[in-house]
């Protein structure tokens, strides 16, 4: 099966709980228009709490299937309570296994409370240490009931503060699970391995050529427009490469 | 691949990188490095390292990289004592063909016939390709593989090669080119390029990890690989390398 580049596109755009999506400047409207068309009105609020949640050893599997066993054996797992992400198993080589939901994409995507959404990714030590705490941030104060205006503010302030982390190098992010729920677009998933910047979105999409294998994307926003004082966070983007296999070893489609 | 790795871990690279991919190597494995090592023990004239037609060495060189990245890069092509510029683009990328001194396994350092095209991004231009650049004129200049390695460990611990710049990357997605007896035809794959960093940080080198990772303490340098499905072209990989191996 051969995934045609706009379906990897929604894939991506969508998906990214972790944020995934890329897309230049040219195609951001292209794309994000598909998915605006595909996406019910539903997701405009948030779902029943329930609807996000999961049985914790299923939570603890799906999250762990993110990246080769090699990896997310010894790694820590984390997993979604009514109010925020709390560690289930301690693990002792840095990494940080989770299941993403569909908040912690980009504050403007269509896909924002799509209850489906299950994006497994095992994070590296350092975007543990530095990427993790935002999406905790974030989940935290929106399960609290804040609006998403009074979400960005909050974290906003923290970044003033200090009080969450500089981006550290070698960030990076396995998102090869079989299992996870990405978008309701196209195949719904895609093996990836996503890594970390502190570069703007522009230069970020700067990567998404036609035949290229890698897509950037601002981690924030799909529109700058949307939610202004997004444009005063610090520059923060993603880049994203595809596997040709899954986390068990198994052939993906082709990209 | 900079010829700073010293030869063992340019092997390892090699074998380690096909063995993830699941790539059967055209040339024979066992013993492969010295033979290869044998069969090119000095330079050879220095018209045989050089392409004849400057175009075809510009579309080789392009060919690294999808069109939209290549077209708009500055490329270099080899003149009798290093990279000089043929086309000034103007994205910051810049494409070359490597050859065996600088693209190739140790055993084919001298080996005439290496053409490895790349494409490196701005930040990887103006550090990475320094070292390329570099180790080019020892070459050219019929300095070997030890003299090399000492030359470049001195210009790394000097500053006179800079670190990795963040963000540092290349395209080595080209379906064409020559990567030497050990390795002719080298996946296609993007590399990243990081200087006194540990290869643990993303996970590569494990089982079912789709990262590559080779640190080489004499450049202070880890370079993260990771294949991809499609060659530059758009075309798929997979039924490119199974042609490359029904032809051998």
């Amino acid at each position: 099966m051969t995934m045609t580049r706009n379906q990897v596109h929604s894939i991506f755009l969508s998906a990214f709980v972790l944020v995934s999506a890329l897309i230049t400047a040219t195609a951001l409207p292209t794309a994000a228009q598909d998915a605006t068309q595909q996406d019910p009105p539903s997701y405009s609020k948030m779902a029943p709490i329930e609807q996000y949640l999961m049985d914790r050893d299923a939570e603890i599997a799906l999250a762990r299937s993110a990246a080769p066993d090699a990896i997310s054996r010894d790694a820590s797992v984390v997993v979604l309570t009514p109010h925020g992400y709390e560690t289930a198993v301690e693990g002792k080589n840095g990494w940080v296994c989770w299941v993403g939901r569909s908040w912690l994409g980009m504050f403007d995507h269509p896909e924002f409370w799509n209850p489906k959404i299950r994006a497994a990714d095992c994070s590296s030590p350092a975007a543990a240490r530095s990427v993790l705490p935002y999406a905790y941030k974030r989940t935290e104060l929106l399960l609290a009931g804040h609006s998403k205006q009074e979400v960005i503010a909050a974290m906003k302030a923290a970044i003033d503060k200090k009080e969450l982390p500089p981006l550290e190098p070698g960030s990076i992010s396995y998102m090869m699970s079989k299992s996870s729920y990405l978008t309701d677009s196209g195949g719904h998933n895609m093996p990836h391995v996503m890594f970390y910047e502190s570069v703007s979105g522009e230069a970020a999409s700067s990567v998404d050529v036609p035949n290229s294998p890698m897509m950037g994307v601002n981690y924030w926003y799909l529109s700058a427009d949307a939610y202004p004082q997004l444009k005063s966070f610090p520059p923060l983007s993603v880049f994203l490469i595809g596997a040709d296999k899954w986390s068990d070893g198994t052939p993906a489609p082709s990209m | 691949m900079p010829k700073t790795m010293s030869k063992t871990k340019t092997i390892q690279y090699i074998f380690l990188f096909a063995f993830m991919l699941g790539i059967a190597l055209c040339a024979p494995q066992s013993g492969s490095a010295q033979d290869t090592k044998t069969k090119y023990p000095t330079m050879a004239p220095i018209g045989q390292y050089l392409m004849a037609d400057k175009d075809a060495e510009i579309a080789l060189a392009r060919s690294a990289a999808p069109d939209a990245i290549s077209r708009d890069a500055d490329v270099m092509v080899l003149g009798r004592h290093g990279y000089e510029t043929a086309v000034k683009g103007k994205n910051g990328f810049v494409c070359i063909v490597g050859r065996g001194w600088s693209a190739a396994a140790d055993p084919d350092y001298w080996n005439p016939k290496v053409r490895v095209p790349m494409c490196v991004n701005a930040p990887a231009a103006h550090s990475y390709l320094l070292g390329i650049i570099k180790i080019t004129e020892l070459a050219l200049a019929g300095q070997t593989l030890d003299q090399v390695n000492h030359a470049i460990g001195a210009a790394v611990a000097s500053k006179e090669l800079p670190p990795m710049a963040p963000g540092a990357m290349c395209y080595m997605m080209g379906n064409q080119g020559y990567g030497g007896d050990v390795a002719p035809h080298w996946p296609a794959h993007l590399m990243f390029f990081f200087s006194d960093t540990d290869s643990a940080i993303w996970g590569a080198n494990l089982p079912g990890s789709p990262v590559v990772a080779v640190t080489d303490p004499l450049y202070h340098l880890t370079q993260f690989v990771i294949p991809t499905q499609k060659w530059a072209d758009g075309t798929e990989v997979q039924a490119t390398e199974a042609h490359n191996m029904k032809s051998h």
